[in-house]
This record gives C-alpha cells, sequence and structure tokens, in this order.
C-alpha cells in the first residue's frame, strides 16, 4: 500500500507538473526581482536627487553668507521637528551647531559616497508616539565645507525602504506559492492519471488472468487517455472474437472430423477382416483413402482460410476482367449442370474491370457454384450473372431454385463448419462460404445471401442468391 | 526412368522411392539440399522430386545452383501447405511443376511421368497423333478415322494436353491446373463431366476407346 500511495511521484504526470510549477515560480521570482530592483533603486535615486538638491541650496547660501547663513537656514528649517530633511552641521572641533540629528551615523559611504542607516527620531522634537521610537531608515551624505565644517543633509527613506523590503517579502512569498501551488497540482493530475491508468492496467491484469470480459472505462474527453482505452477495448474485442471464433472452430474440428475419422476407421478394420474377399478388402481399402483424402481437403481448407483471414494470403491483386472469370466458369459448370438436370444459363456483362486475384475470386464463384449445384434439385435451375450494380460494383451472382437459405441462418452459414441441418447428409466441410466470405473480404467487397427465384413450378424454392461483390477498379492514370 | 528424390523427412522419401520403384523407375534420395545438389550433379537424373523446406539446403536454392549450371533436368517441387506455398516463386526459381503435401502418391506419379516426358527434345510439334486420332495444332482440326471432329476451344485444350502425355496417367488436379489454371479443387466432379463430354464427341461412335479412366488416379489417353 505504501508503493502504491507514493506510486504518483514517479509518473510522467508528476514529474512534468513539477517541472513546470518550478519554471513558473522562477519565472516569477525573476519577474518581480526585475520589478523590485526597478522600483527600489528608482526610489533611492529620487531620494538622491533630492538631498542633492538641498546640498545646492545649501551650499548657496554658504557662497552668499558663509557658515553663519548655513547654520541659520538649518536653525530655521528644523525649528519645530517639521524638518523634511535631516540636517547636522558640525564644527571643525567636532561639536554640533546645528541640525535634528542626535550624531553623524558611523557608516561607511558607498561608491557614491551616501550613507545608508538608521536612526532614532529625537524624542524633544514632538510627538513621541510608540512608531517614532523605533529605529527607521535614512540616507544621507556628508559635505566637507571650507574651513574645516561638515555639513550633513540626509532623507527619511524609512517608508520607502518598509515597501521595498515588504515588497520583496511578497515576491518571495508569490514565488514559494506558485511553486506550492504548482505541486499540488501536481500531485492533484498525477494522481488522477495515474488512478486512471490503474483501471487500464487492473483490465489488463484481469484479461491476463483469462477474463476476457472486462473493458476499460471510457470517459468520451477523446482525451490520449480515453483514445488509448478505446484502442485497449477495440484489441480486446478482437481478441475476444478471435478466441472465440478459435474455441468455435476447434470444437468444430474435433466434431466435424470424427465422422469421417471413424468412418475411415471403421473400414480400415472391415479391410483387416476381409482375409478372404481381395476384392472386399481392396474396395474398402479405397474407401478408406477416399474418407483420407476428404480430411485432407478439410484440413486444406482451414488451412487456407487460416491464412486469408490472418491477412497473409499471398493474393496477386492485378487489374482483371472479371467476365473472363465468369465466362470460364459457367464453363466449366454449364457441363456439370446439364449432368445433374439443371437448367443453367449466365449472363456476363463485359467491359468492367476489377482488382483481383483472378485464382481467388474464381475459387469463390466455384464454391457458390458448387452449393448450388449441390443444393439445387432435379429439374431446378442454376443462373449465373455478372453485372455493374446501380451502386457502381461488380456483382457475380449465383441464384438457383433449391432450398434456398432461411433468412435467420444467413449469417450463421458463412460461420466455419456450420452446416444447415438439411446439409448434413451431403458432401461438404461446411468450410466453403466461410471462405468465400475471406476472399471478398480480401479484395475490400462483400459476400451476399438473398432469396431466390422463388418457389418454382415443382414446390421446390425459394432458392438462393448468392453474390460477390466487388469495387470496380479505379480509372487506369497511365 | 532414374528419378532423384530429395527430401529431409526419410519416412515420406522412403514411401515416394518405394512407389516409384514399384512403378518400374530408379530412386535415389538425398536427405538434404546440399547432398542432393552433389548427387544430381554426378550422375544424370531424368527427373528430380526436390522438398521446399530443408535443413542446410532449401530445396528453391538448390534448384537456382543447377539452373545456373545450365543443368535443365525436370524438377517437381513439393512444398507443405501452410509454407510459404507460392507457387509462383518455386517455378520462378527453376521448378518446373508444384505439388503441395499431402498429395496422393498417384498424383506425384502422374507428374514426375509428365515432367520426364517433357524432357524430350523440345520440337515444335504441329501434329499430334494417338492410334487413329490427329489434332493438327495449327488448323485447330481433330480428325478421327477421317472424320472430322467439332470440339470448343476448351475440349481442344483437353484434348491437347492429353495427347501430348498419352500413354501416361492425368490426374484430375493436373487438367484443372494445366488446362483451366485454377489451383483448387472444386467439390463437384467437374473435370468428370468435361471428360465425358470429350469421351462422347471422340471415343463414343468409334469401336475402340483410348480415353481411359484411371481408378484412383485419373485418365489416360492410350491407342
Amino acid at each position: 500500500m505504501a508503493r502504491r500511495s507514493t506510486a504518483f511521484l514517479r509518473t510522467t504526470a508528476f514529474r512534468q507538473t513539477l517541472l513546470s510549477a518550478a519554471l513558473f515560480a522562477l519565472s516569477s521570482f525573476v519577474t518581480l526581482g526585475f520589478v523590485y530592483a526597478a522600483s527600489a533603486g528608482m526610489m533611492l535615486r529620487r531620494a538622491d536627487a533630492a538631498i542633492n538638491e538641498e546640498v545646492e541650496v545649501l551650499d548657496q547660501r554658504f557662497q552668499a553668507g558663509g557658515i553663519a547663513t548655513v547654520n541659520r537656514y538649518i536653525l530655521q528649517r528644523t525649528v519645530g521637528g517639521g524638518a523634511d530633511y535631516l540636517y547636522l552641521l558640525i564644527h571643525p572641533s567636532g561639536r554640533t551647531l546645528s541640525g535634528n540629528l542626535s550624531g553623524l551615523p558611523n557608516v561607511q559611504p558607498d561608491a557614491e559616497g551616501r550613507l545608508q542607516f538608521t536612526y532614532r527620531r529625537p524624542l524633544a522634537s514632538g510627538g513621541a508616539d510608540e512608531s517614532e521610537k523605533d529605529d527607521r531608515t535614512a540616507r544621507g551624505q556628508i559635505t566637507e565645507l571650507p574651513s574645516g565644517y561638515r555639513l550633513f543633509v540626509g532623507l527619511d527613506v524609512h517608508e520607502e525602504t518598509r515597501l521595498v523590503s515588504r515588497m520583496l517579502n511578497t515576491i518571495l512569498a508569490a514565488s514559494a506559492l506558485a511553486l506550492a501551488l504548482g505541486v499540488a497540482a501536481g500531485i492533484f493530475v498525477s494522481r488522477r492519471f495515474v488512478r486512471r491508468l490503474d483501471r487500464i492496467n487492473n483490465v489488463a491484469r484481469r484479461v491476463r488472468a483469462g477474463d476476457l470480459q472486462p473493458r476499460a472505462p471510457r470517459t468520451y474527453s477523446g482525451d490520449e487517455l480515453d483514445e488509448l482505452s478505446e484502442n485497449f477495448n477495440n484489441m480486446l474485442d478482437r481478441v475476444e472474437a478471435l478466441m472465440l471464433r478459435m474455441r468455435h472452430t476447434g470444437d468444430s474440428i474435433a466434431h466435424d472430423l470424427r465422422t469421417p475419422l471413424t468412418r475411415m476407421r471403421n473400414r480400415l478394420d472391415e479391410a483387416l477382416r476381409e482375409d478372404g474377399d481381395l476384392e472386399a478388402r481392396e474396395q474398402a481399402l479405397e474407401r478408406a483413402v477416399a474418407d483420407t483424402d476428404e480430411l485432407l481437403g478439410i484440413f486444406n481448407a482451414i488451412l487456407s482460410l487460416s491464412r486469408l483471414e490472418a491477412g497473409e494470403s499471398r493474393a496477386s491483386i492485378v487489374r482483371l476482367d472479371p467476365a473472363d472469370i465468369a465466362g470460364d466458369l459457367a464453363e466449366l459448370y454449364e457441363p456439370v449442370c446439364e449432368d445433374e438436370g439443371l437448367a443453367f444459363d449466365s449472363e456476363i456483362q463485359s467491359g468492367l474491370t476489377m482488382l483481383g486475384d483472378r485464382g481467388l475470386v474464381s475459387q469463390a464463384l466455384a464454391n457458390i457454384l458448387d452449393n448450388a449445384v449441390k443444393y439445387t434439385p432435379s429439374g431446378g435451375a442454376v443462373t449465373l450473372r455478372l453485372r455493374e450494380t446501380g451502386d457502381g460494383m461488380i456483382e457475380f451472382s449465383v441464384t438457383d431454385t433449391g432450398p434456398g437459405v432461411p433468412e435467420s441462418d444467413r449469417d450463421r452459414v458463412v460461420q466455419r463448419f456450420v452446416r444447415l441441418d438439411n446439409s448434413r447428409t451431403l458432401p461438404g466441410s461446411g468450410l466453403g462460404l466461410s471462405l468465400v466470405q475471406a476472399i471478398t473480404d480480401v479484395h475490400n467487397g462483400r459476400f451476399e445471401l438473398g432469396e431466390g427465384p422463388g418457389v418454382v413450378a415443382d414446390g421446390h424454392g425459394p432458392g438462393l442468391r448468392a453474390a460477390l461483390v466487388f469495387p470496380k477498379a479505379p480509372a487506369e492514370t497511365e | 526412368m532414374r528419378i532423384l528424390i530429395v527430401e529431409d523427412d526419410r519416412e515420406a522419401a522412403s514411401y515416394i522411392r518405394k512407389g516409384l520403384r514399384e512403378s518400374g523407375h530408379v530412386a535415389d534420395h538425398a536427405a538434404d539440399g546440399e547432398e542432393g545438389l552433389e548427387m544430381a550433379r554426378a550422375a544424370d537424373y531424368d527427373v528430380l522430386v526436390v522438398d521446399r523446406m530443408m535443413p542446410r539446403m532449401d530445396g528453391l536454392t538448390m534448384v537456382n545452383s543447377l539452373r545456373k549450371d545450365e543443368d535443365r533436368t525436370p524438377v517437381l517441387i513439393l512444398s507443405a501447405l501452410g509454407e510459404v506455398d507460392d507457387r509462383v516463386e518455386g517455378l520462378k526459381a527453376g521448378g518446373d511443376d508444384y505439388l503441395v503435401k499431402p498429395y496422393a502418391f498417384a498424383e506425384l506419379l502422374a507428374r514426375v511421368e509428365a515432367l520426364a516426358r517433357r524432357r524430350d527434345p523440345e520440337t515444335v510439334r504441329t501434329k499430334l497423333v494417338v492410334g487413329d486420332l490427329e489434332m493438327d495444332l495449327l488448323a485447330r482440326t481433330v480428325v478421327r478415322n477421317g472424320e472430322e471432329i467439332l470440339l470448343q476451344p476448351r475440349e481442344f485444350r483437353l484434348l491437347e494436353f492429353l495427347m501430348k502425355h498419352s500413354g501416361q496417367v492425368v490426374t484430375r488436379t493436373m487438367l484443372l491446373e494445366k488446362v483451366w489454371d485454377y489451383h483448387f479443387d472444386p467439390q463437384t466432379n467437374v473435370i468428370d463431366v468435361h471428360i465425358s463430354r470429350l469421351r462422347s464427341k471422340i471415343d463414343k461412335p468409334y469401336p475402340r476407346a483410348l480415353l481411359h479412366t484411371v481408378r484412383g488416379a485419373g485418365y489416360r489417353l492410350q491407342a
């Protein structure tokens, strides 16, 4: 559990959020720091400029009336304690002549000769409320006057420096807050992320354990995780369908092969017991060989089908004329139909072009023709048509007057090994139509089963219409 | 006929060998492509039967090497379904015919014998004759006992193939492949129906039958 509760710390989302929070905090620190430096500097420069002006004024007084004028000026200014400036005029002996400062500040001047220091407002100078007792910050400069007098002119910058330091604190606090909020957001986002990922991982774990039912939760927000869930679920659907089909196929193979295998076993057994009658023995063996061929045929069909469905077919898709395919097969099956007492007719539209593998398309068409011949009772009719449909597709269709396939079974007969009850007695593997479906799929076409011409005169019907529908070949670009 | 079987499956090889010997041929066996190549170079065989997938050197490489040495011995390539059984690839490598496992022995025998026949100097024949049946390949006419027989184009090709392989067994699959160019087995007996149609034209009116059914194998046209 300890591992789980801190798992978010290792997530990419958390690291990303943390990084961006740190970057944001740093950039706000730098920006505000720049504002701070600019405004703090400006305040001090203004103070210094005012001090310079006052020094200038005092200097003029000195030029005009000597030290006495300066002293008088300072006295006038500082009387009553309301002076804007801080003054201190010091006799060469070190005695204070005038001024509102208790003594020269004992600090080193900076590069421009400015002094920044703290002082206390003299209590005598008036209202002694609590705040006035505090140390206050001031700036100023000492001017050496001729004959050894020293003049200090300064300015109280207490409010300014307080503002500046409050600004600095605010900046630091804001940066820290940004960082803290970023981290909190990171935790929140990555926790959510981890929770959603955990759900997907849980599904994967359960599937691995053999349960194909669970699906990753969807938010339908279209974000990456939702897309992942969707893809994940689609993959599971496909896996489940394949598994089901495999299981079904496995069962069907076992079921369908048992009958011919048992028959073959019995025939071989029979052959063993026919010691006297050589001819009967040979016949039994021949029938056993025929059974084996049937079994091998089923295996071959399964293999071809698997390869087609797995997309590993070696289909060589070329431009071809479907009329050639239909024509060749019409010619191949026409005598077969005649032998079976079926009327065969073909209507073949020429001038069409499709992309396909001649072998595979022929095989699919042969399969449905085989079925028509097999299931249509003598006296019926089989029709092969090739035409361009209204929506511009190429359609091979075979119509017969046999029993047809009930609508409810039409989806089912395409599945592997599915044989309808009335066909169980006829030879066949139950793979023919699956193969047809796989072949039309490979060609991006469709396989359609529908009703035939209806009930015919002798009570047979309603017949079956099986159609292979393929897209037309795009016009040649050359 | 002297036949070399190049096949790594010893049981399958001995089954083919036994069958070929029983049919009156001499059959040798090589267990892989390298051995097969050595043996094929050392002796003069009429036909090579070469399995596609073998250790050390596969069948296609072996046939390719032979063809580079100007060795034109006919080759029948065997391939298991489910392996890469691309017929085109096999024929491109120099194979003359292609048979997918599992097959009936009769099928293999018929194909081996058909291949051996191909070795005859490839003169361009314009006339085929079997007994009193004659086919003119240029005029596209068939005459038996002096009477012209009218055939559909496909029937003509079917008869042409049978006449070119007269005296040999020709299987249904061979006919489907060589006459119709289909490499799948229809469920219904399409070939039998076509043969019987042909038979009714070339044999029925005459006292002696030329087109024989070989039980368990196929057909043979023989005078």
